[in-house]
């Protein structure tokens, strides 16, 4: 399957939202180009492990899929929010690991261009937006995952800065990335540091086998009488579940729109078969009950999308989206897993055995539980509701 | 020095779909430079970080080519001509009467790079046609090209052969994709591509000499090719045996 990864429905989707802005197409026409020619041929090799995909992270890197949401004075392009998700989206159609590895690095670089002081920005932010440097984000532990305020890994204060105790749990990008920011409590509570990975005190688990996402590194990141200096504190201390809630806002609508992505390669590559595979003297694709799921995925794909895209546009008009963006992750990270265990049925027998069709659905199933699971943000979008309801 | 470069607005060959009658469906598909025309780009480009100067992208096509010549120019082309024209009313040899008139009306270049051919009717008419009018010296077909003070040593890839053959300044060349792998522009040099000039010239604005007749493509069509199946069976000491036999009768393999 050879396809251009950026088609006429992103274009349209694109001038529909933001009219007089045919630069952001070229952008991402050419995003997609690149893509399509230099990762997307090489995603089966990633999963099945025979290929790492670092020099791709870095190549798509060097290119600036990053620095698309940041502002020029730190390095970026000064695009939309709506621009960024939108390239996080061919990004999982290119490569569901590499777009979360993307995606994870650009979460620790929003954290520090939210909270950061002026010196950090300066510091860090050129450096990861460009690539030159990898970023990741930790903050889930062994025992507290959506219950992150219990964390236990501490920060205790010194004379001349803190020294970090504790471990966190599945990690992106750990021991591959140069730049982390991490949550640890001081005394007054939850706080977030950007720790650089030549710290001494910090170690790395093995990276974990995982069901899919195969190409990006997950493993525990350890920190032992770790010793960081006072300006590697970002924001104020106790601040930083009110950080980590604001930083993962942005991230589910991020990992909404890779999970279209990834609904979206399953659908073309099922399309296409069913067009050609042939039962009972046609092709697959004239029975109703495929037609069906073909309607249902193709339905699916565009909800997901435009619900990305809506509360891409309300935090980009400065509005509350928390909820927008529980509902757009909620949404495409259940249609991705359902689209893709379509995709699997259409194929029938050859899609429970080959890589290349069910890696989408082991890649979809992690974003129902990683970045806020289907159940917190359930829980979420409800609360919200039910307090206006009052 | 002083690089003239030509690019054509084509099909976008991915997104190329295919009629019953196996024809391709050129009107209303996505457009974008004709992939070889890269190759071409990419090699004034890299002359121009060897010998200095200036690179200029031309064009003839409508206002859609504005895009190919807008790739160029995030490659790092200085600045761009389009001759506006609508592709599908005009043959080869007029496309190089005007791409000529473009260039000439641009000053003097010291080389014309083209590709070998276009990505979506690929005559490879257009290159020789320019030379001919501009009455420069012609090298098709090259993979190598050095500038060496006012002379230029190509070599030309031929079928079985490659040919080295030293041309004087002011030529006219066409690459072959092997020559070169094209950069991809980064994000932040197409958006800055937006800023650098592109010039608009009517076609007819531009001196032409009546129109000469040029070959016209009647039509296109895949050709089924039939392949030998040679099943061989025995177990694998014998088969290969066989399979040493069968190639050598084909005449690929000797003793």
């Amino acid at each position: 399957l050879t396809m251009p990864l950026f088609n006429s429905e992103h274009l349209s989707l694109l001038r529909s939202n933001y009219p007089e802005h045919e630069e952001y197409a070229e952008v991402l026409s050419a995003l997609g180009g690149f893509m399509s020619e230099r990762i997307f041929p090489m995603s089966e090799k990633f999963d099945s492990n025979s290929a790492n995909m670092g020099a791709s992270r870095k190549a798509l890197l060097e290119q600036g899929v990053c620095q698309i949401p940041f502002p020029k004075e730190h390095g970026g392009l000064g695009l939309p929010y709506g621009v960024y998700v939108l390239a996080l989206e061919l990004a999982g159609s290119a490569d569901a690991g590499i777009a979360l590895s993307l995606a994870i690095h650009n979460t620790a670089a929003e954290g520090i261009f939210q909270f950061g002081s002026g010196e950090q920005k300066r510091k860090y932010l050129p450096d990861i937006t460009s690539g030159r440097k990898l970023a990741s984000f930790a903050l889930t532990e062994p025992t507290s995952g959506s219950d992150a305020k219990s964390m236990s890994t501490r920060a205790k204060r010194t004379m001349d800065g803190y020294v970090l105790n504790g471990s966190k749990a599945y990690i992106t990008n750990a021991g591959e990335a140069d730049v982390y920011f991490v949550f640890a409590a001081t005394e007054k509570g939850p706080s977030s540091f950007v720790v650089e990975k030549s710290n001494p005190g910090m170690s790395f688990g093995e990276d974990l086998p995982k069901l899919g996402m195969r190409g990006s590194r997950t493993s525990e990141v350890r920190f032992e009488d770790c010793r960081v200096p006072q300006d590697s504190l970002v924001g104020d201390e106790g601040m930083g579940f009110e950080y980590a809630k604001a930083m993962l806002n942005g991230s589910r609508i991020v990992m909404g729109s890779l999970c279209v992505g990834i609904a979206r390669v399953a659908f073309d590559k099922a399309v296409a078969y069913a067009k050609q595979r042939r039962a009972f003297g046609a092709p697959i694709s004239d029975f109703q009950l495929i037609r069906g799921k073909i309607a249902d995925m193709k339905t699916g794909i565009s909800a997901g999308r435009l619900l990305c895209m809506h509360a891409a546009r309300l935090r980009e008009s400065g509005a509350e989206y928390a909820s927008a963006a529980a509902q757009a992750k909620v949404f495409s990270t259940e249609m991705s897993v359902d689209a893709c265990d379509s995709a699997i049925q259409v194929f029938g027998g050859h899609g429970y055995t080959s890589g290349d069709v069910h890696r989408h659905w082991r890649d979809a199933r992690l974003l129902t539980i990683g970045e806020g699971t289907s159940e917190v943000l359930r829980l979420l979008i409800a609360s919200r509701e039910l307090a206006l309801a009052t | 020095v002083r690089f003239a470069v030509c690019v054509k607005n084509a099909v976008d060959e991915t997104e190329l779909k295919i009629d019953q009658g196996g024809r391709p469906v050129l009107g209303g598909a996505a457009s974008r430079m004709s992939a070889f025309d890269k190759n071409a780009v990419e090699e004034a480009l890299r002359l121009r970080s060897l010998h200095g100067g200036e690179v200029v992208a031309f064009t003839v096509g409508t206002a859609e080519a504005k895009k190919t010549l807008k790739e160029a120019l995030a490659m790092g082309v200085d600045r761009g001509v389009l001759v506006v024209a609508d592709q599908g009313k005009i043959d080869t040899l007029q496309t190089a009467g005007l791409l000529s008139a473009a260039i000439t009306g641009e000053g003097r270049f010291d080389a014309v790079l083209c590709s070998e051919g276009s990505s979506d009717t690929y005559t490879g008419l257009v290159p020789a046609a320019l030379a001919e009018i501009l009455e420069l010296a012609y090298v098709g077909y090259s993979r190598k090209v050095e500038i060496l003070g006012e002379t230029a040593v190509l070599e030309r890839s031929l079928e079985d052969s490659v040919e080295k053959v030293e041309a004087l300044l002011p030529f006219v060349a066409s690459v072959v994709s092997e020559i070169n792998e094209p950069r991809y522009p980064t994000l932040i040099q197409i958006m800055q591509a937006s800023k650098k000039p592109i010039t608009e010239v009517a076609a007819g604005q531009l001196a032409l000499e009546a129109t000469r007749s040029s070959p016209v493509i009647m039509g296109m069509s895949a050709q089924p090719s039939n392949r030998k199946h040679v099943v061989l069976d025995g177990t694998p000491e014998e088969a290969a045996a066989k399979l040493i036999e069968a190639l050598e009768k084909e005449g690929v393999l000797s003793r």
